[in-house]
């Protein structure tokens, strides 16, 4: 790996901003995927612009509902998070997932996003929360549907010189339940083969008013899958009816041979992985209801 | 070749290196800083743990960490660790429980152990391998490193 | 058995403990040495390939002084190898592996070697490659060597095979498959070289065979062993994969060349391709039984990849033949062995040496025939078990040693119980699986065994140990330090080990094969000995008595009228005198050749024998097929523990290791194109990975020819959990899964 590369270091989001006017700097922060990447030759020596100095973008905050998560947080910091646990239990299971302790203390929620990995653990969670990602650019702010984020693996919407600066969705209401499963080739520092997610919320006779089901590792992107959704809309919840809504996710799914596993294993767990996470949501919002 | 001065706190004394800043926290500790207790086994993926530093405060691999984001942080290696002669019951647990084979891992898993112990005074089993799950090891299984973190807390625990 | 001692079997912590919890720890990539120059390895990024020309004027010119150096600039021998020299130092016309050394370029800082290999131009006519070792015995098939692709074949058999099969009520054929793996040590290969004004040459090496290492370098450089000294530091793992010169070769090269010091690390990727792996292995069983469980047949037919190269690959052939029928009395037995080059990375010595694939595979099948036969599997077994007086295929006659393996049985059943009622959690089925195994000690009959070490009694009162032998970090220095304390009635502390230095140590041979606990520690005990009789004689000598009226006890020596003198005293005139107080001793091998068979290849038979049992549970997920071990009680006849914490530490590492070769290692060839080479893809268990339970029994029925009755512990640690895992899987959802590793994904599969 050379060294021979033009390394700023912004303090706040104005500095970043002018940095990014001048120079088509590549973002990092807690290096995690960027280093190993540059080491495999796969990214390429851009100017650097480290941020991880940059404490504004650092933040899970609640503002009328809404919740906020800035770029910069940690893996270890949304575990941490009494808020998260509350608001989004899901998302805070997935990041207990990540990597190891040492990788939860530098990776960042941005970076996840950013790399756009088909198996970031952080983007099921996140799907069914029908999360928005904030995106700046200069002056210029955006928001984008995180379902619209993602257009390839390793590829999404970030123009040249646009950054991440927060990821925000809305508490969820009602008799609600969020559970997330990974299924990995070991326990310890794993990645996922398949990872699914959902978001449950149950109207006054207990059918299901809500449901959000995305899976990752099955298909080019992270995905929400609209089968199982419409599938389970409006219905009674039971194991049954969840078994269904993962033969029906399969439909959303295109899974690939690789290294960990081949597409039809990846199939026939997808189905599982959702019907796992159905039962789990499911009897949260039971006890959400009690 | 750009260089940039980074100052930090390594192991309590103020440090300063001037270097390329894209440079990892590994190789300016082993190079420059002649503090060879980190150490390269996985090829800088983050996935063995042998290079773990604590990070103002925390435990991360200094192989994912490039040097120019050292500014003003404070990094505490293995070197660290011991006072004097007096050495810290997770070094002395270690020890004492034969969590020690060929010791390659081990300053890695030292820290990581460290730094559970900072934060969770009483970890259960589940706590301690979660805490080392980024630490491998090749030699020892594991087991001895496990009881030896259960016999550090309890000297901690106990005041020694 | 002695019960009266006072050092053996304790966990006395090793006193290089301090210095690896500290971080002071010098592993040879720690060493600085001035003046230190880089080299990097250029690499063949074809399986198999003509050179057709190497263009280094763009590197050489891309920084200020650098050299590349090719396989035209190696002065003396221009291949190697342990047991074959098939091995090039630096490909010359062919290169037969991914990953194989074309060149070396060697530059001031690290970073500009790695640039200016960037820049050597190598131009490849790439050649078909053959990657099975099958299809690499077929006709038509690319030829890794000139001279065919079978590199060795062992065939062993006894008894008669056909009516074996004739008197058999039922008969079974099963084929299984077990993968690559990659030692893993935590430390990459590396060296670090310097030639030194008078000429010679010191060369720092991670390796497990000093010795061996010295004579390679001298080979290849071209000059005699006597201007080449090898220097261990402290070694980070090696289980077997460092008895491997290439890196001691490639950097005396380097710094040979240039008249100067010259470092080389591997990478964790140039780790994984260019040394040496474990044998990836396919076996077909036939085996004969009678209804009531006795075996009457047994045919076994292996073909081994061992890649491009030779290394020990031979070696690993004969051990597996050996132990591939199994710790079991079989009359009609026949072992077809091959060992076969293959255009993969090449295999070598690797913790096990041929057992760990010959267990997979039997004590897979022998659970299979137990199911067929509507038996208990540790019933079979218990039918089949080795007795004393029983002749293995090798004709070798077990003796009463052998009766440890029945009670490794016997103890399993009592596991079995205890481990049936435990709970699975929810949602999870358990299942209980055993294996029985058998290791072997030493080298092989007619093959060198010996181990020669030496004592120092220093002026301060201290004895040094010149150890002979690498230290891999299994404790060897500790067990020495201890068997000498023990033998001199010294505290434990009195007892020191030298850093190993070939041109002061004697030769201790090579760590492996599980021999050095049994051959170190009978040569120390030897040199205690003598080094005895040489204080007495110092003694008689300064004190002007005969020795007669001296004793020896303690640390002192104690004259008749009761005075005492400490052995410092004379260690210290006897150094001022020039002529240190000292002993050395060598320990053989024994290979009696009244009860060693003659009649097989040099190498064969193993004489000594350790057995085990595992006995595991797992809880496997039915939907997922994914399997985690959640119980094991290991068995272990060990002859005597010498240090409890580190017998007790091979074996929790073997476990672990052991459940990587069951679940989750592999190094498959990805697309056709790259081998797996990160720790991201090849996965090693994580302490979240581990058994929560693991329970050890030891058995200590002395070896009457061990130090104290010690063993050997090493290799057979990790050979009964993989197949127990198998075994465990079946029980727990009827799914066998006859190729390693057993994946979740092969589980689910074959459940459809």
């Amino acid at each position: 790996m050379q060294h021979d590369v033009d390394f700023y270091r912004p303090n706040t989001t104005v500095e970043l901003a002018e940095v990014l006017q001048k120079t088509a700097g590549r973002i990092v922060a807690g290096c995690t995927d960027v280093l190993p990447g540059m080491r495999r030759g796969k990214a390429s020596m851009d100017p650097l612009v480290d941020i991880s100095q940059v404490q504004e973008l650092r933040f899970i905050r609640e503002e009328n509902g809404r919740v906020q998560i800035g770029a910069l947080t940690t893996h270890a910091d949304l575990v941490g998070s009494q808020l998260l646990n509350g608001a989004a239990p899901g998302l805070v299971e997935a990041a207990a997932t990540v990597g190891c302790p040492q990788t939860r203390n530098r990776g960042t929620l941005g970076g996840n996003l950013a790399n756009a990995s088909p198996a970031a653990d952080s983007a099921p969670p996140l799907l069914v929360l029908d999360a928005g990602i904030q995106l700046v650019r200069g002056s210029t702010r955006r928001s984008v549907p995180l379902k619209d984020f993602f257009r390839g693996p390793g590829q999404t919407v970030l123009a040249s010189g646009e950054y991440i600066e927060q990821v925000f969705f809305d508490r969820p209401s009602g008799t609600w339940g969020m559970s997330f499963f990974k299924l990995g080739k070991r326990s310890g520092m794993a990645i996922s083969v398949v990872s699914a997610a959902a978001l449950l919320a149950l109207g006054p006779e207990g059918r299901i008013q809500t449901v959000r089901m995305a899976l990752g590792s099955v298909a080019a992107t992270p995905v929400r899958s609209r089968n199982a959704e419409e599938f389970l809309t409006g219905t009674a919840p039971s194991p049954e009816s969840f078994r269904k809504a993962g033969q029906a996710a399969l439909q959303d799914i295109s899974p690939i041979d690789d290294i960990r596993a081949s597409a039809e294993y990846r199939r026939h767990s997808a189905g599982i992985a959702v019907q796992r996470v159905l039962e789990e949501a499911w009897a949260q919002a039971a006890r959400r209801k009690i | 070749m750009t260089t940039m001065q980074v100052n930090m706190i390594v192991n309590g004394r103020s440090t300063t290196v001037v270097t390329e800043p894209s440079r990892t926290l590994l190789e300016v500790l082993r190079e420059d800083l002649r503090l060879t207790g980190v150490k390269d086994a996985c090829g800088g993926e983050g996935e063995c743990g042998a290079c773990t530093v604590l990070l103002n405060g925390l435990p991360v691999n200094s192989c994912l960490v490039m040097i120019g984001q050292m500014e003003g942080c404070e990094i505490e290696t293995i070197e660290g660790l011991s006072k004097g002669d007096q050495p810290d019951p997770v070094q002395k647990a270690f020890i004492e429980e034969g969590a020690v084979q060929c010791g390659y891992c081990t300053p890695g898993a030292v820290m990581a152990s460290k730094a559970l112990l900072d934060k969770n005074p009483d970890p259960d089993d589940e706590e301690i391998r979660a805490a080392l799950a980024g630490n491998l090891c090749r030699c020892t299984g594991y087991s001895k490193m496990i009881s030896a973190v259960h016999r550090a807390a309890e000297e901690l625990k106990n005041g020694n | 058995m002695e019960t009266n001692l006072k050092i053996i079997g304790r966990r006395e912590p090793r006193k290089e403990s301090w210095s690896k919890v500290s971080g002071s720890a010098q592993y040879t990539a720690d060493i600085v040495q001035p003046n230190t120059r880089f080299g990097v390895v250029v690499r063949s990024p074809h399986h198999h390939a003509r050179i057709l020309g190497i263009d280094t004027s763009s590197a050489v010119s891309s920084s200020g002084s650098v050299i590349v150096l090719t396989a035209k600039d190696v002065p003396g021998a221009r291949t190697f190898g342990s047991l074959l020299q098939d091995q090039p130092v630096l490909a010359a016309e062919e290169v037969r592996h991914m990953g194989e050394p074309v060149a070396l370029v060697i530059a001031e800082t690290l970073e500009s070697a790695r640039k200016a290999a960037q820049e050597v131009r190598v131009s490849y006519e790439p050649l078909e490659a053959v990657f099975d070792p099958v299809e690499a015995l077929k006709p038509d098939a690319p030829l890794v060597h000139a001279d065919g692709n079978l590199l060795a074949n062992y065939e062993v058999s006894s008894g008669d095979l056909k009516a074996g099969f004739a008197e058999a009520e039922v008969c079974m054929e099963e084929n299984f498959s077990v993968q690559r793996i990659s030692p893993g040590y935590l430390e990459p290969e590396n060296s670090l070289a310097r030639v030194n004004p008078d000429g010679s040459i010191t060369v720092w090496v991670s390796s497990q065979m000093p010795f061996v290492d010295r004579q390679i370098i001298a080979s290849v450089l071209g000059v005699p062993p006597e201007k080449v000294q090898v220097k261990g530091a402290v070694i980070g793992g090696a289980f077997g994969g460092k008895e491997d010169a290439s890196m001691a070769v490639l950097t005396a090269l380097a710094a040979w060349s240039i008249h100067g010091t010259v470092r080389i690390v591997n990478t964790r990727r140039e780790s994984f391709v260019a040394h040496p792996k474990r044998h990836p292995a396919k076996f077909n069983i036939k085996v004969g039984a009678k209804r009531d469980g006795t075996l009457t047949a047994l045919q076994i037919g292996v073909h081994m990849d061992t890649g491009a190269y030779a290394s020990l690959g031979p070696a690993v052939g004969q051990l597996l033949t050996e132990v591939a029928q199994g710790p079991y009395h079989i009359p009609n037995v026949r072992v077809d062995t091959k060992v076969v080059y293959t255009h993969s990375p090449y295999s070598g010595a690797m913790r096990g040496f041929g057992s760990p694939q010959a267990h997979f595979a039997l004590e897979s099948c022998l659970d299979m025939l137990a199911d067929r036969l509507g038996m208990d599997p540790l019933e079979l077994r218990r039918k089949n078990l080795l007795q004393p007086g029983n002749a293995l295929n090798t004709q070798v006659v077990m003796d009463e040693s052998v009766l440890s393996l029945a009670q490794c049985l016997e103890r399993a059943y009592a596991a079995r119980e205890k481990l049936k009622q435990i709970q699975p959690g929810p949602g999870r089925r358990s299942g209980i699986g055993m294996a029985l195994a058998m290791q072997t000690v030493g080298l092989g009959a007619k093959v060198p065994d010996n181990s020669t070490h030496r004592l120092e009694w220093l002026p301060d009162g201290k004895v040094l140990i010149h150890l002979g032998a690498s230290d891999l970090g299994q404790g060897l220095a500790t067990i020495s330090e201890q068997i000498v304390a023990e033998s001199l009635g010294l505290p434990f502390s009195a007892v020191v080990t030298a850093h190993l230095d070939t041109s002061t140590a004697p030769d201790g041979g090579v760590t492996c094969a599980s021999r050095m606990t049994y051959l170190v520690g009978n040569a120390l005990l030897d040199c205690s000995k003598l080094l005895k009789k040489n204080l007495i004689e110092q003694a008689a000598k300064d004190l002007r008595l005969p020795s007669e009226e001296l004793q020896y006890e303690s640390g002192e020596v104690i004259l008749s009228d009761g005075r005492h003198f400490k052995a410092g005293e004379f260690a210290s005139r006897a150094a001022e005198a020039g002529n240190a107080l000292q002993a050395e001793a060598t320990a053989s091998f024994p290979y009696p050749e009244e009860t060693t068979p003659q009649h097989l290849p040099i190498g064969m038979p193993h004489v000594k024998f350790v057995f085990a049992s595992h006995v595991v549970r797992v809880e496997v997920d039915a939907d997922f097929g994914t399997v985690e071990v959640k119980d094991v009680v290991a068995i272990h006849d060990v002859g005597r523990v010498i240090n409890r914490a580190a017998v007790e530490g091979q074996i929790e590492g073997g476990i672990v290791m052991g459940m990587g070769y069951a679940l989750y290692e592999d190094m498959p060839l990805k697309d056709g194109k790259r081998w797996v080479d990160s720790f991201t893809e090849y996965l090693l268990p994580t302490a979240q990975d581990v058994p929560g339970h693991v329970e050890i029994q030891l058995l200590e029925n002395p070896d009457p020819g061990g130090p104290y009755g010690a063993k050997g512990i090493a290799e057979i640690a990790l050979v009964p959990t993989a197949p127990a895992i198998a075994n465990a899987v079946y029980d727990a959802l009827k799914v066998r899964v006859r190729d390693l590793p057993v994946t979740p994904e092969k589980v689910i599969l074959s459940r459809a």
